[in-house]
C-alpha cells in the first residue's frame, strides 16, 4: 500500500529550510528562535515519519526528547533575551557583541 | 483522500513557517508560530500517532508559545522596527541553502524506501502510535534518557530563574 513516506519527508526538508532561511536572514532575536522552532518540528515530522515506517517506538520517543530539549532551550534562551534587553535596550543580533574579543 | 489532507496541512505548514519569518511584527509571527504547531499537530494525526499530535498541542502550542509570548510582551519591542530582512540575502546564505535545501530533499527522496522494513497493514499502523506501547518502550528500554530529560529539565527552569532575576549580588557584572 502506498504510505506517502516521501511525501512526509519532502515537507519536513521544506520547514527544515524555512527555518534555515529565518535563522540566516532575520536580526530580531525572538524571530531566530521561532525559526529554530520550526527546524525542531521539520525533524520530528521526520521521526515519526520514519518510527511508523519502521513500526518502532523509538522515533516517537526521541520526539518526546527533543519537545523536552526545546522546552529548556525557550526557558533559558528567553531569560538570556531578557537580561540582554536589560543591558542593552535591544534584541538585534546584529548588535550583540558581548563575547566579541 | 489521505494524500489529499496530507498536502492540505502540508501547505498550511508551509505558508505559517513562511508567514512567522516574514512578519514584521514579532508578535505576528509568534501567533502564526501556534498555526504551524497545530498544522503539525494534524500531521501527526495522520501519522497515527495520536500521542505525538496531544503532546505536540499541549507542550508547543499551549506551553512554549505561551511562554515566548509572555517574553515578547515583557521586552516591549516596537513593531517594525527591527523586522528588516538583511539586505545582502541574494549572494551568499541564499545559494548556501538552495543547496543545503537540495540536498536534504535527494537525501530525503533517497532514503524513504529504504526505512520500510515491516508491511505495513492498517491494523499495524492503528496500533503504533498506541500510549501503552510508548510508555512500555520509555519504562523499559528508554528509562535512562528519561530520567536525564527530566534532570536537564530541573536544571533548565533552576538556570533561567538564576538568569532572570534580576536585583541581586550575584548578577553577572555590573
Amino acid at each position: 500500500m502506498n504510505d506517502y513516506q516521501s511525501t512526509y519527508l519532502i515537507l519536513s526538508a521544506i520547514l527544515f529550510a524555512i527555518g534555515t532561511l529565518g535563522v540566516i536572514s532575520r536580526k530580531d532575536a525572538i524571530v531566530v528562535f521561532l525559526s529554530i522552532e520550526i527546524m525542531l518540528g521539520a525533524v520530528n515530522l521526520a521521526f515519526v515519519a520514519f518510527s511508523r515506517a519502521n513500526q518502532s517506538a523509538e522515533g516517537i520517543f526521541m520526539v518526546m526528547c527533543v519537545m523536552a530539549v526545546a522546552g529548556a532551550e525557550a526557558a533559558i534562551g528567553l531569560a538570556i533575551f531578557v537580561l540582554l534587553y536589560r543591558k542593552t535596550g535591544t534584541i538585534n543580533i546584529d548588535k550583540f557583541n558581548l563575547l566579541k574579543w | 483522500m489521505e494524500l489529499i489532507a496530507i498536502v492540505i496541512c502540508g501547505a498550511a505548514a508551509v505558508m505559517t513557517a513562511l508567514l512567522v519569518i516574514f512578519s514584521k511584527n514579532t508578535v505576528h509571527s509568534a501567533l502564526w508560530m501556534v498555526g504551524n504547531c497545530l498544522a503539525l499537530a494534524v500531521l501527526f494525526l495522520l501519522l497515527n500517532s495520536q500521542f505525538i499530535a496531544i503532546l505536540q498541542v499541549i507542550v508547543y502550542a499551549g506551553a512554549i508559545m505561551m511562554f515566548i509570548l509572555y517574553a515578547i510582551m515583557m521586552l516591549n519591542l516596537r513593531a517594525g522596527e527591527e523586522g528588516d530582512l538583511k539586505k545582502n540575502l541574494l549572494n551568499g546564505p541564499f545559494v548556501i541553502l538552495c543547496l543545503f535545501f537540495i540536498s536534504l530533499l535527494i537525501l530525503g527522496v533517497g532514503l524513504s524506501p529504504m526505512a520500510l522494513k515491516g508491511a505495513m497493514v492498517p491494523s499495524a499502523l492503528a496500533a503504533f502510535g498506541e500510549v501503552n506501547l510508548i510508555a512500555n518502550y520509555i519504562f523499559v528500554e528508554g528509562l535512562c534518557p528519561f530520567e536525564l530529560v527530566s534532570v536537564l529539565l530541573t536544571a533548565a527552569v533552576v538556570g533561567a530563574v538564576f538568569l532572570a532575576r534580576g536585583d541581586t549580588q550575584h548578577r553577572v557584572d555590573q
